[in-house]
């Protein structure tokens, strides 16, 4: 789905970040980057929660007097609906901010557009293999605080299922709640396994956490960037053949989810 | 008019630093050329001297990322970034575009300030907003907020930038190296540089809180 130029208005990323690791925002900048290069709108820029800038000064950034912000999380939950509401001043889909007309998009992760990033980065990860004889886990952080952090990934889940991609088993699993990915074995009765992290970013969960609860790596590992030795797929464990792929928000294709939220913002909340 | 504009305008008053980058103009056909100000002197050396010559804005987040020991440089504000890099810019656009990656939001920080637009915000009302695991970092007095400035800010810990915040609305920082510092590492009179402004306290700083307000705590308890 293309969008139309907006040559007067201004695209806000809004991500998490970190302040320990420098993978976990190198995506948003990326998105930022495609984005500009096609010259959608007059300026592009990211903030964040625990980096630099921050959502409050991300304001300065701003020259367009009409912005539109798509918030690069997974999920829509505590982030989506409390923080950066907050943060930006966002009372609705558009708020007049200090003389600025700001428009609220729905997250990335929602979008229906999700589906194919995940069956591509699947089938990269594992080109070889048969889906009949294979089971494919999506997993993500779960938390007992926001029940809508899971919501998203059992969309997709059905959603894979629905698209007829043949895979064996499609379903979810979690680092902090039922099911647990740690036993992605015992979830699995399919020779072949493949687990898609619905993250962001290859920060701190995806790429050091989530290897050690597969059984890839004994102990957690410095940062994906850090690495003399990246992980080579597939991996032999527990009886089976595990295939990990990169966090599904480093797709490069993200930022036509990014623009889709634009796209359908506009549909949904602007006459035409 | 234009953030760009505007910074284009500020360059041509007599400006040519931001942080620890020399902003040089008309070098060898390029209207602007970025560098480490202690690089400035080889940069209009033939060849930039032999410095690493990256052409337009792209490089600048990578360049900016981690000091020369390998040190994630979590805050841009550190007194810290790596030298033999020249960056040549073809417009106001792009050094706009460099500065916001090396110094994220610093030139709108001081426009909004110049303008006299810049909201501040206290370390009260930033603790107050956050979550999880930092939640605890409100509890911290306003003596170990006071001593924490004075333990991590400013440049003789690293970080270039001039705190406007203050700990609540009634309660402004403590005299020290920290509070005082106007937001422009090196010898360079004001009218030469842009300030690296700090409108509300870092992550880094929140973390600093939350560790002190536990010492705090945990001391209350053990005298219980």
């Amino acid at each position: 789905m293309s969008i139309a130029p907006k040559p007067n208005c201004a695209l806000l990323i809004v991500g998490h970040g970190s302040t320990e690791n420098p993978d976990s925002s190198t995506p948003y900048f990326d998105h930022a980057d495609e984005i500009r290069r096609r010259g959608l709108f007059s300026e592009v820029h990211c903030c964040f929660w625990k980096e630099e800038p921050s959502m409050r000064e991300a304001f300065y950034l701003l020259d367009a007097d009409e912005i539109y912000v798509v918030p690069d999380f997974i999920s829509e939950g505590y982030f989506t609906q409390d923080v950066i509401p907050r943060e930006l001043g966002l009372t609705g889909p558009t708020t007049q901010v200090r003389g600025k007309t700001f428009h609220y998009c729905l997250p990335v992760g929602v979008h229906s557009s999700m589906t194919g990033l995940i069956l591509r980065r699947a089938q990269d990860v594992a080109p070889d293999i048969d889906p009949a004889q294979t089971t494919l886990i999506i997993t993500g952080h779960g938390t007992g605080l926001n029940q809508n952090s899971t919501k998203a990934i059992r969309d997709q889940v059905d959603q894979i299922i629905a698209s007829g991609a043949g895979y064996a088993a499609v379903t979810d699993a979690y680092m902090e709640e039922q099911p647990f990915i740690a036993e992605w074995d015992k979830m699995s009765e399919t020779p072949n396994v493949v687990v898609v992290p619905f993250f962001i970013s290859d920060g701190l969960h995806s790429y050091q956490d989530i290897p050690v609860m597969l059984g890839i790596e004994s102990e957690v590992g410095s940062a994906a960037s850090q690495r003399e030795v990246f992980r080579h797929n597939p991996h032999h464990l527990r009886g089976k053949t595990l295939y990990y792929s990169s966090a599904i928000g480093t797709e490069r294709m993200l930022a036509d989810v990014i623009l889709d939220q634009v796209h359908d913002f506009d549909q949904t909340h602007k006459a035409l | 008019m234009s953030h760009a504009l505007q910074l284009r305008s500020f360059l041509r008053s007599g400006i040519h630093r931001i942080g620890e980058i020399e902003i040089q103009s008309n070098i060898y056909g390029y209207p602007y050329v970025l560098c480490h100000h202690a690089d400035a002197d080889l940069s209009t050396e033939p060849a930039f001297g032999g410095l690493d010559l990256h052409e337009g804005p792209a490089d600048a987040r990578d360049l900016s990322t981690y000091s020369e020991d390998g040190t994630y440089r979590f805050t841009k504000g550190q007194v810290n970034l790596i030298r033999g890099w020249v960056m040549a810019l073809e417009n106001e656009d792009d050094l706009l575009r460099a500065l916001d990656q090396f110094y994220p939001a610093c030139v709108g920080l001081f426009l909004a300030q110049q303008g006299g637009v810049l909201e501040i915000e206290t370390l009260r009302e930033k603790l107050n907003r956050q979550t999880g695991m930092y939640r605890f970092a409100r509890s911290i007095s306003d003596a170990g907020a006071q001593k924490l400035v004075q333990e991590v800010c400013g440049p003789a810990h690293q970080c270039a930038k001039k705190i406007l915040w203050k700990i609540d609305p009634a309660t402004p920082l403590d005299d020290s190296e920290a509070s005082r510092f106007n937001g422009i590492p090196g010898d360079l009179p004001e009218s030469e540089a842009i300030p690296l402004l700090c409108r509300e306290a870092c992550n880094h700083f929140v973390a600093e809180c939350r560790k002190v307000a536990k010492a705090e705590f945990e001391q209350k308890q053990a005298n219980a």
